[in-house]
């Protein structure tokens, strides 16, 4: 806040824009919606983009949202992206419960901190997809979460670097 | 040093009573999606017309757009077809000079067949498909394979049905909406097809393994009968998927089995057909297994 009140380049007079509340929620939705996007991948590495940037918001800012939004963000992303129904709801507000102890018990956040929460973040989220997959009669080894867990955490700088963007762009810096 | 005693949000009661509640939210919310979670891993059928609903509503989008990703990449495609060219035209001629001779055998050995199933009074199945569309998007991001298919219970797609195209098996549809379905692929760990080599005959299982491959393995115990190359088809057994379908072929031999590519690439694929169970029996009996296996 003072950085940036410092900063060169002031927009003086520009506040916020209308609906900047609902911004952060709003672009949970639309990562989970790019799965509706047209592309086939026959080796399911891509990213969970909608987890993505919820925990890249999370990780930003404490009050993007109300804890509890994420289980109806959570139902949504089930929807679109063919997940058993309540798996996003449990592990994406498991997520933020978790987050929340973590902002308790760290005294300093960097960049690397940051980092590793989301690694650790993406590793159970990834861990909880086998094990469901395991129940649901789709045992694979191990072993094969960790191309699509690699590609998801070196990802996360490029969606924490997108989140900073939406967020100066929505409160008006 | 012991951490501050919680996220304060200052002195306004109102403020931190608002924390509070949404602490309790988010856990209530936690619980929920774990009662949902646990009942769609035990009764999967529970939510089968919200995931229908969704389906259509991403539907349009996702076959709109698909006919854009195609046409970029069949220009591609296209383009590297000019490469190499005649090196390719005499090669396409010599083998269509030998499908010829094929064409002929194989026509000669239908008429056979024909009068000697005619002769033991065998009864046909008749296998006209149910519905034909595309496959138009797939899952991202989970060890599970799925496929979305461009038809749905309003075309006549009910939930167990084989899917196929002319290149080979595709899968089985396992959720439908009114407007599109969700296919389970081959390549997915759960899609376990009794299936028999080209070659010789001999029985084997294919089963997903999640990376858009598949595993083969023979159901005796024994020398591995595989070789690099091998075609693997549908046996029939089961009733679910009609007999002589193709699957996969084999790409790499392991100790016991073999692993195989299949045949039909769900992502270049153009028309896929969906058919009614092999043997109608089956419909009721797949829709209960799905259940337990989805």
């Amino acid at each position: 806040m003072v950085r940036a009140a410092l900063a060169q380049k002031r927009n003086i007079g520009q506040g916020p824009v209308s609906g900047a509340r609902f911004v952060p929620a709003f672009s949970v939705l639309i990562a989970s919606l790019l799965t509706a996007l047209p592309i086939i991948s026959t080796s399911g590495w891509y990213p969970d983009f909608g987890f993505l940037v919820l925990i890249g918001w999370r990780l930003l800012r404490s009050d993007a949202w109300p804890a509890w939004w994420a289980a109806p963000l959570g139902l949504f992303n089930d929807l679109v992206t063919g997940h058993p129904v309540g798996f996003s709801i449990a592990v994406w507000t498991a997520a933020m419960l978790l987050l929340d102890l973590a902002d308790r018990r760290t005294m300093w956040r960097g960049y690397w901190l940051e980092w590793i929460f989301a690694a650790l973040m993406l590793l159970a989220n990834e861990a909880a997809e086998w094990r469901v997959a395991q129940i649901m009669g789709a045992s694979l080894p191990f072993k094969s979460v960790v191309p699509p867990l690699l590609i998801s955490i070196l990802s996360f700088p490029i969606v924490a670097w997108l989140v900073s963007r939406l967020d100066r762009w929505r409160l008006g810096r | 040093m012991a951490p501050p005693g919680g996220p304060r949000p200052g002195w306004s009661r109102r403020a931190q009573y608002g924390l509070f509640f949404s602490f309790l939210l988010a856990v209530a919310g936690l619980v929920i999606g774990l009662v949902l979670l646990a009942l769609s891993l035990v009764a999967p059928k529970s939510y089968a017309s919200v995931r229908g609903a969704a389906l259509d509503a991403t539907a349009p989008v996702t076959g709109g757009l698909r006919a854009v990703t195609a046409t970029i990449g069949g220009v591609f495609t296209g383009a590297g077809n000019y490469w190499d060219a005649a090196h390719q035209n005499a090669q396409l001629k010599r083998e269509r000079e030998l499908m010829l001779q094929r064409i002929i055998e194989a026509k000669a050995i239908s008429q056979e067949n024909r009068e000697l199933k005619a002769s033991l009074q065998l009864r046909e199945h008749s296998r006209s498909p149910v519905a034909s569309g595309r496959i138009v998007g797939s899952s991202f991001s989970s060890p599970r394979r799925y496929a979305i298919f461009s038809a749905g219970s309003s075309d006549g797609v009910r939930v167990g049905m084989p899917v196929r195209s002319a290149q080979g098996l595709i899968g089985r549809v396992i959720d439908s909406g009114a407007l599109a379905s969700r296919v389970l692929l081959i390549s997915d760990r759960a899609s376990i097809i009794p299936a028999k080599i080209l070659r010789g005959g001999q029985p084997v299982i294919s089963q997903g393994r999640g990376d858009g491959t598949v595993d083969l393995r023979p159901l005796e115990v024994g020398r591995n009968p595989f070789k690099r190359g091998d075609i693997v088809i549908t046996s029939g057994t089961g009733g679910l998927y009609p007999p002589l379908v193709p699957i996969a072929r084999v790409v790499r031999l392991d100790d016991d089995g073999a692993i195989a590519r299949p045949l039909a690439d769900p992502s270049s694929i153009s028309f896929a057909l969906v058919e009614q169970p092999y043997e109608p029996a089956a419909i009721a009996e797949e829709a209960g297994s799905a259940a337990d296996t989805q």
